[in-house]
C-alpha cells in the first residue's frame, strides 16, 4: 500500500503554513512501502492533523492524500474499514481507549474484529508482559494511567495485520526505558510484517533506525 | 476468558437507554401482528365455511337467470329475451364458469295420462345442455325415430301436486316411483301437423324449475314443428363457483336480472364479514406502521446515545456492516418471539373457534391456514427490512 501526499494543506492552518517552508505540507511526498519514516514537528505545526489526514478521519484540506494512487474520498466506507483492519494501523496521541472495557478487552476488540485474528491471545499476553502492563489487563479503561493507556494503545495497534503503522507521539507518556521497550516491540512487529511506519514526534530521537526524516 | 466481538460491542453500545421504547414497539408489533393474522385467518375460515365440501353438497352452483317481468313488459314477451350482446356479456363475467341456454318449444304440447286417469293438460318443454342437469339417468337420451321421450320434472311441481292440489281436492298423492312408471301420452302439434309420443318421467330436478326434454329431441321437434327461426332465450343457466360472490349479485341487480334468491343469501353475510375482516386488518396495518415508527425512533436514540463510541469503533476499523449486523441481532429475536407468540395465540383462537363451530355443524380447520403463517413471515421480513434501513441510515450519518 502506497501513501502519497499531493500539495496537502490543512485549511485551518493555511496562512500559517504558507508563510514558512515545510517538507510535508504543500509538497509532493511519497512514502515508500516498508520504510520507517520519522516526521519531526514542533507544537502547533499540524502534526496530529497530518496523522488524522493520513488515517482519513479528517478531510478539511486542499490537495490530496493518495492511497495506492487514489484519493481517500474515492474509497467506500466498507473498503476503508477493511484497510483499517488489514493494511493500516494507528496509535493516536489521545490514545482513544474505551472506558467501559478493560485493558484486555480493548485489545481483544481489535484482535477479534477480523474473523480470523492475525495474532493469538497468547501473543497479546506476551506483548503485555514485555511492556509491563500484565497486571492492569483486567482494570477498566477508565482507571488506567496515561502511560498504561499508551502501552495498551500500542499493543492494540500491533494485534492486527498492517502495511503501515501510523503513530502520533507514541511514547509521550512513557519513561525512556519503557519507551525503548515499546519501540523494540514495534520495530520487531513491523519487521515481521515487512511493514513501514510513520511516526510523528516533537523531538529528535534514536529509538529506531529511521529510513527517512521529514520536518513538518 | 474467551470473548466474542459482539459480546464486546454489547458492552460498548448500550441498548438499555431505549428500553421503554423498545417495549412499546414490541408490544405494538405484537398486537398489530395478532390483528393482521386474525383478519387473514377469519377470511380463510369464512371461505372454508362457504366452499368446503363438508359444509355444502356441491362445490359449484347453478343459477337460472331471467329478466324480471315488470308491468311495462307485460304483453311484450320479446322484452324478456336476452339479446346476443347481453348473452356475450354474461359469458365473459369472471363468475361464469359455464353458460347454457334454456331452449323452449315452438310447438304445442299436450299431455294425457294413460287409461282411466282422466288427466289432460297443455304444457311446454324446455331443454338445457346435459351438463347443467342434476338428474343422472340412463334413459335420458333421445334419437330421431324413438317414440319415447324422457322427461324431467321439477321436484317442486310434484310437491305442489302432492301437498297442495291432491290434499285439497281429495286426489291420491303420488310417489316419485309411481310417476316414473306412468307412461304419458304426449302430443305435439303445429297446425294440422301432429305426432304422438310416449312420455316417461325419468327424474326430478331440484335445480331447474321446468319440464325438461333432451336437447336432441328439442332440436328435432323445433325443426319439424317450429317456425324455423332460432328463438332468443328468455332464460339462461350459468354454472358458478360462488353464488354468494358480491360481484355476481351486484351484476344481476344492475342488469335487472333475477334468479333464485335463496342461493344468493350468503352474499350479504359475506359482505358484512368482509367488512369486519377489513376493518380489523386495517387497524392491524395502522398499528404495524406505528410499531415500525417507534422501532425506528428506538434505533435512532440508541445510535445517537452511543455516537462517540460508534465513531471510535469505526475509526478503529469496525465495518459499518458489522455494526449493522450487531444491532439487527438485538432486534431479530424480538420479532421472531413476537411472531411466535402471535401465531400461538391465533392457533389457540382458531382451535377454540373450530370447536365451537363444529358444535353448530360448521367445519373449519382447527389449524391456522398457510396464508396466516405466510403473513406472519411476511411481517417479520417487512419489519426486518424497515429496521435494517433505519440502522443503515443512522450508522451512515455518524460514521
Amino acid at each position: 500500500m502506497q501513501l502519497q501526499l499531493d500539495n496537502l494543506v490543512p485549511i485551518p492552518l493555511r496562512d500559517k503554513i504558507l508563510q514558512r517552508t515545510s517538507e510535508i505540507w504543500n509538497q509532493a511526498v511519497t512514502f515508500t512501502p516498508g520504510s520507517l519514516v520519522k516526521i519531526k514537528a514542533p507544537s502547533g505545526t499540524g502534526k496530529t492533523t497530518l496523522v488524522h489526514y493520513l488515517y482519513n478521519i479528517r478531510n478539511d484540506y486542499t490537495g490530496k492524500v493518495l492511497v495506492d494512487g487514489q484519493p481517500w474520498d474515492t474509497y467506500k466506507k466498507d473498503q476503508i474499514a477493511r484497510m483499517r483492519q488489514q493494511q493500516v494501523s494507528v496509535v493516536f496521541q489521545d490514545l482513544r481507549i474505551f472506558d467501559q472495557l478493560t485493558a484486555q478487552e480493548n485489545i481483544e476488540l481489535k484482535r477479534i474484529m477480523l474473523p480470523n485474528p492475525y495474532c493469538t491471545a497468547e501473543k497479546v499476553t506476551e506483548m503485555a508482559a514485555r511492556l509491563h502492563v500484565s497486571h492492569i489487563m483486567n482494570q477498566s479503561g477508565k482507571t488506567l494511567s496515561y502511560g498504561e493507556r499508551q502501552r495498551i494503545a500500542i499493543i492494540r495497534a500491533l494485534v492486527q495485520p498492517f502495511e503501515w503503522l501510523i503513530m502520533d507521539e507514541p511514547f509521550s507518556h512513557l519513561d525512556d526505558a519503557n519507551a525503548q521497550k515499546a519501540a523494540d516491540l514495534i520495530a520487531e512487529e513491523c519487521r515481521a510484517r515487512k511493514a513501514g511506519f510513520i511516526l510523528t514526534d516533537l523531538d529528535h530521537d534514536n529509538r529506531f533506525a529511521y529510513d527517512t526524516h521529514f520536518n513538518l | 476468558m474467551k470473548q466474542s466481538f459482539f459480546g464486546l460491542l454489547k458492552k460498548i453500545i448500550q441498548t438499555g437507554i431505549g428500553k421503554g421504547r423498545l417495549l412499546m414497539a414490541t408490544t405494538g408489533l405484537g398486537i398489530a401482528m395478532f390483528l393482521l393474522l386474525l383478519s387473514i385467518q377469519m377470511h380463510t375460515d369464512f371461505d372454508q365455511l362457504l366452499y368446503n365440501q363438508q359444509n355444502q353438497n356441491e362445490s359449484v352452483d347453478f343459477l337460472v337467470i331471467n329478466k324480471k317481468i315488470t308491468n311495462d313488459m307485460m304483453g311484450q314477451s320479446e322484452k324478456s329475451e336476452f339479446t346476443p350482446q347481453e348473452i356475450a356479456d354474461i359469458k365473459k363475467q369472471p363468475f361464469t364458469a359455464a353458460f347454457g341456454f334454456i331452449t323452449s318449444n315452438q310447438y304445442k304440447v299436450t299431455a294425457a295420462a294413460p287409461g282411466d286417469l282422466h288427466f289432460y293438460t297443455e304444457m311446454f318443454f324446455e331443454a338445457v345442455p346435459d351438463t347443467f342437469i342434476d338428474v343422472k339417468s340412463e334413459d335420458w337420451k333421445w334419437q330421431v325415430g324413438d317414440n319415447t321421450i324422457p322427461i324431467i320434472l321439477p321436484n317442486d311441481f310434484l310437491n305442489l301436486y302432492n301437498f297442495g292440489y291432491a290434499l285439497s281436492q281429495g286426489l291420491p298423492q303420488i310417489s316419485q316411483e309411481t310417476i316414473k312408471a306412468l307412461p304419458m301420452k304426449i302430443t305435439i302439434s303445429k297446425g294440422l301437423l301432429t305426432q304422438e309420443f310416449t312420455g316417461r318421467i325419468v327424474g326430478f330436478s331440484d335445480r331447474i324449475t321446468s319440464f325438461l326434454v333432451p336437447g336432441s329431441f328439442m332440436e328435432w321437434a323445433n325443426g319439424k314443428f317450429g317456425n324455423g327461426l332460432t328463438p332468443a332465450p328468455s332464460r339462461v343457466i350459468i354454472k358458478t363457483k360462488d353464488p354468494s360472490n358480491p360481484v355476481l349479485v351486484k351484476y344481476l341487480e344492475d342488469k335487472g336480472y333475477s334468479t333464485n334468491q335463496d342461493k344468493l343469501k350468503y352474499s350479504k353475510t359475506k359482505v358484512i364479514v368482509q367488512t369486519i375482516v377489513s376493518v380489523i386488518g386495517f387497524f392491524g396495518v395502522i398499528l404495524l406502521l406505528f410499531a415500525l415508527l417507534v422501532f425506528s425512533m428506538f434505533i435512532q436514540v440508541v445510535i445517537a446515545s452511543c455516537k462517540r463510541e460508534i465513531q471510535l469503533l469505526v475509526t478503529l476499523g469496525t465495518a459499518p456492516r458489522q455494526l449493522q449486523r450487531y444491532l439487527m441481532r438485538q432486534f431479530v429475536p424480538l420479532y421472531i418471539f413476537t411472531a411466535i407468540i402471535s401465531l400461538v395465540l391465533i392457533t389457540v383462537v382458531q382451535w377454540k373457534a373450530a370447536g365451537i363451530l363444529a358444535g353448530m355443524n360448521m367445519f373449519v380447520s382447527s389449524w391456522i391456514s398457510a396464508a396466516t403463517a405466510g403473513a406472519a413471515l411476511l411481517v417479520i421480513v417487512l419489519v426486518y427490512i424497515v429496521n435494517l434501513r433505519s440502522v443503515r441510515r443512522y450508522i451512515n450519518e455518524i460514521s
